[in-house]
């Protein structure tokens, strides 16, 4: 996919109130393949945490003799990552504060993520 | 051939007496169809579906003890057997414990993920349980909650009927990890301590959160359980293990 179209889920993420950025990283290495609205937040930073958390999730899951997670939720005191699996190893990621619509954003990145590959 | 006959003959492994002993159950012949499941089980003592057989009359004929002995040698002889999982989930619902009956059906289940009639059961169940009435005992190994320490250890609880005190340890293992990085990640970017942690799996939710300052709480539930209900668990779920961790202090 281009970088356009990455362009437009990325602009509808953090069209969402309380989202204060997103990015789409490689699973793989944690690398950043694009990302919208990172002005507070270290790009690099949040990409490899994301990608952190994905794999984590993935050996509980697989430990537990679960299936491969479709997406990982971290809640803090002041804002979420929320990262959801894409295809071709992509997840979405989106960092809110605590005001976010979570069950919105959660049904939105579930959508653009199935488009992600 | 006399009707009663234990072992009429219907091919090389001869096991036609189930058939028979099913008709005679449905029939209401209970003692005649207990008598044939039994002359089945000591020719074939391993054969889990003979069990099941004899756990379906002795529940019939109101014997819940004899019943869940039976359904429970079927599932030695055969863990999955689902038909043994249903009669233990029947019993567990017959005395209105909704919780047990949830889990002998979900562990079913998890073996046969297409069979309609378990999949209706399991909806009955939920629908005639209290919404406030779940397991949450840390002691019950089939409780989907493992408490842990820092350090990957165990502390209590268990993941699944199915999955063995292994699965839980390594679970634990895991979690820690995984605990240890939200950890990290909360604080990098600034997010203050972090409060829990949801997983979605096409089979599995998952959600941890913290319980005092060194240990944590995993919550494994089915996919089918909705994800509010699952941190409205996960939140229940943390106070009991802080007061288990209270008590042991």
């Amino acid at each position: 996919m281009s970088a356009d179209p990455w362009r437009r889920i990325l602009d509808e993420v953090t069209g969402v109130a309380g989202v204060r950025g997103a990015l789409i990283v490689s699973s793989e290495d944690g690398l950043v393949v694009a990302e919208a609205a990172m002005a507070s937040l270290e790009t690099a930073d949040v990409a490899a945490l994301a990608a952190g958390l994905a794999s984590r999730a993935g050996r509980v899951a697989r430990v537990a003799g679960a299936s491969a997670p479709t997406s990982v939720r971290l809640t803090a005191e002041r804002g979420s990552v929320i990262a959801v699996a894409g295809d071709a190893q992509l997840w979405l990621v989106a960092i809110t504060d605590p005001s976010a619509e979570l069950g919105r954003l959660r049904i939105l990145l579930g959508d653009l993520a199935a488009t992600l590959g | 051939m006399n009707e009663f006959a234990p072992f009429p003959t219907s091919g090389p492994r001869g096991h036609a007496f189930l058939e028979l002993g099913e008709r005679l159950r449905r029939r209401g012949q209970l003692d005649a169809a207990a008598t044939v499941a039994s002359a089945g089980l000591s020719h074939y003592p391993a054969l889990a579906d003979a069990h099941d057989l004899l756990g379906r009359i002795r529940a019939d004929l109101d014997d819940d003890d004899a019943a869940t002995a039976a359904w429970q040698s079927a599932l030695e002889c055969d863990p999955g057997h689902a038909g043994a999982r249903k009669g233990l989930a029947f019993l567990a619902f017959r005395r209105r414990d909704f919780a047990a009956a949830e889990r002998q059906l979900e562990a079913a289940a998890s073996q046969a993920p297409h069979d309609v009639t378990l999949l209706a059961a399991l909806d009955r169940v939920r629908v005639a349980r209290p919404a406030s009435e779940e397991s949450l005992r840390l002691d019950d190994p089939s409780s989907g909650l493992v408490l842990f320490d820092a350090e990957g250890m165990r502390l209590i609880g268990g993941i699944s009927l199915t999955a063995g005190d292994a699965t839980a340890d390594a679970v634990a293992a895991e979690g820690a990890g995984f605990v240890r990085d939200a950890a990290r990640a909360a604080r990098l970017l600034d997010l203050g301590a972090w409060r829990q942690l949801v997983v979605e799996a096409p089979d599995a939710r998952i959600a941890l959160l913290p319980v005092g300052r060194d240990a944590s709480l995993l919550v494994w539930r089915p996919a089918t359980t909705p994800l509010g209900r699952l941190v409205a668990t996960a939140t229940r779920a943390g106070a009991a293990a802080r007061e288990w961790l209270e008590r042991m202090a």
